[in-house]
């Protein structure tokens, strides 16, 4: 790794530290005016569990992102466009329409109905876009959008069939927001899960810097493109998955932290892991900062509209520029 | 090193891309592809790369059937350049060409080699996607040289496309220095003088078929050119008695 690199990464993680601390201490009073300083100690949790859910999703979502942007070479590609996160959403939408009609709680409850949703997404997607034994990419997006299409219109119905008192729920989730009351064995397994989907990734950089030739050339240098697809494939679902889970749909932190790293560093793929890892917390624990700074004296505004805003901002500027190359 | 095909066939849904090709190329040879447009030379390429299975029929280098090898195999046997190289990231020229190294443990004095031969040592920190056609054609040359195993096969598809003359000239020794050092050199390409200057042996496809093979100088007439593109061809002499094909 090279020096400047290294330098980067430790300022990216000093600033990742100063939004932390800064979430740890900004509040409101019960006035509505802002506070800086560490609440009680009974109160204390409130915070430490989003700040913790902002780093486990921001860089699932991000490191997410950039597996896809390889694997399609397409720089626009995000857990969204593959229809994993819709896939996600629609299946958390079942459950709580489920435990809702039925007046029952279900085994892991809308976890599960995430991870199923994401898989039967992935699945579809998957077996949808084989040709001639391998996945082309360009088919994989095109379904993709086609199952997103499909889950968003299925999310829409169950949103319609549920009594008007509980759409109030199913709109905020939809909006994306962190959990301010989580177990810390739910929060440690899907953190550890998210480390070692990191981890994977990075350690197959070097792989995915020759994926980054085309599939002839690839192959010609000795890269095994079916197997190093189906693994970028299933570990950036299931960081996807996990992003839904903690925080529900959470929009542009995929597609914005991969670009945002690659601003910052021009690196081998294994590098630039660890950084949009960094560049995702960050931009989601930033967006936390912000949602407290701003009071329409209507409750805090779910995340998923703060990460739009940036995101789209961002991404504006990254097209306007001609930067949007993966 | 010994590549054979034996008749290959190529079928892409009902079309016969490649027809139940026959050949056997030896090392220290390079072997030029030539063919009108759409007449199979890419898909026989990649076929000879064991990027393309054939529909029927088999490619084997040296008793090895180039399909069944593993890819870190196949990597250290051979390298491929496309016609048109891609890359989808904003690596450097130099990075590209390191990727050569992807299966076979990475080598700087290797890289550092591939650039200097194909004049882009000096401009090795360009970005992909600033680069001319010329330059990353140049670069992917580079990569498959520090790729390449010295008696293995070279793999080229129009691998002269978009150079200037200087360049071509320095391409044509480079692939002529590979075969003197044993290599297999196959190159598909669609100027003929090239093609009379580097080729020890040429083969002829048309519409799929091998309809031309023999030695470069034996092949290669106005009589068997002009039939195959169906155009009229005829040796020029210059002033210093050399001849040339040429359109009259």
């Amino acid at each position: 790794m090279k020096t400047k690199s290294i330098i980067l990464l430790i300022f990216l993680a000093m600033l990742l530290l100063a939004a932390a601390v800064f979430r740890l201490l900004i509040t409101r009073d019960v006035d509505g005016s802002l506070l800086f300083e560490l609440p009680l100690d009974k109160y204390f949790i409130y915070r430490l569990v989003p700040m913790s859910a902002a780093l486990i999703v921001g860089s699932a979502l991000g490191v997410s992102g950039m597996g896809l942007q390889v694997l399609l070479r397409n720089p626009l590609a995000s857990p969204w466009i593959l229809g994993l996160s819709s896939g996600a959403g629609l299946g958390v939408m079942a459950t709580m329409y489920a435990e809702h009609t039925f007046e029952a709680s279900f085994f892991g409850g809308q976890s599960l109905g995430a991870v199923v949703g994401a898989l039967f997404s992935l699945f579809l997607v998957f077996s949808l876009s084989r040709r001639r034994g391998g996945i082309d990419p360009m088919t994989m997006v095109l379904v993709g959008v086609v199952i997103s299409v499909l889950c968003g219109a299925g999310i829409m119905i169950f949103q319609h069939l549920v009594p008007m008192g509980l759409r109030g729920s199913f709109s905020t989730w939809l909006m994306g927001s962190l959990p301010e009351v989580e177990s810390w064995l739910r929060l440690g397994i899907l953190g550890l899960l998210v480390l070692i989907g990191i981890f994977l990734i990075a350690l197959w950089g070097p792989t995915l810097d020759a994926a980054c030739l085309s599939d002839d050339e690839a192959k010609s240098v000795g890269v095994d493109l079916a197997k190093i697809r189906r693994r970028l494939f299933l570990t950036s679902s299931m960081l996807a998955a996990i992003g839904v889970i903690l925080a529900g749909p959470i929009a542009f932190v995929g597609l914005i932290a991969p670009h945002g790293a690659r601003l910052l560093m021009r690196c081998s793929h294994r590098t630039l892991t660890i950084a949009t890892a960094l560049v995702g917390a960050l931009l989601l624990l930033v967006a936390d900062d912000i949602r407290q700074l701003i009071d329409f004296g209507t409750g805090r505004l779910p995340i998923g509209i703060v990460t739009s805003i940036i995101g789209g901002l961002v991404f504006l500027i990254l097209l306007l520029r001609g930067r949007g190359r993966v | 090193m010994r590549l054979r095909l034996a008749d290959v066939t190529v079928r892409y849904g009902s079309r016969n891309a490649v027809r139940e090709v026959n050949a056997t190329i030896n090392g220290g040879k390079v072997v030029v592809l030539l063919g009108p447009n759409a007449s199979g030379k890419t898909t026989l390429l990649r076929t000879i790369a064991g990027l393309q299975i054939p529909s029927s029929g088999l490619v084997e280098l040296d008793g090895a059937n180039i399909t069944k090898l593993k890819p870190h195999d196949r990597a250290s046997r051979l390298a491929w350049v496309p016609s048109v190289a891609e890359v989808s990231s904003s690596f450097s020229l130099r990075r590209v060409v390191e990727l050569g190294r992807y299966a076979l443990g990475p080598s700087r004095q290797r890289v550092e080699d591939a650039l200097a031969k194909v004049d882009l040592l000096n401009r090795s920190e360009t970005l992909w996607y600033e680069a001319s056609a010329g330059m990353r054609q140049r670069t992917a040359i580079a990569r498959a040289l520090a790729q390449r195993t010295p008696g293995g096969m070279l793999v080229l598809d129009e691998p002269t496309s978009a150079l200037d003359l200087r360049h071509l000239r320095m391409v044509g020794d480079l692939l002529r220095q590979c075969a003197s050092e044993g290599d297999i050199v196959v190159a598909a390409v669609h100027n003929i003088p090239f093609a009379l200057d580097i080729g020890d042996e040429v083969l002829v496809l048309r519409e799929g078929q091998l309809v031309l093979a023999g030695a470069t100088g034996a092949v290669l007439t106005p009589g068997s050119l002009g039939d195959v593109f169906g155009v009229d061809l005829a040796w020029a002499a210059d002033d210093a008695g050399n001849r040339h094909l040429v359109q009259p």
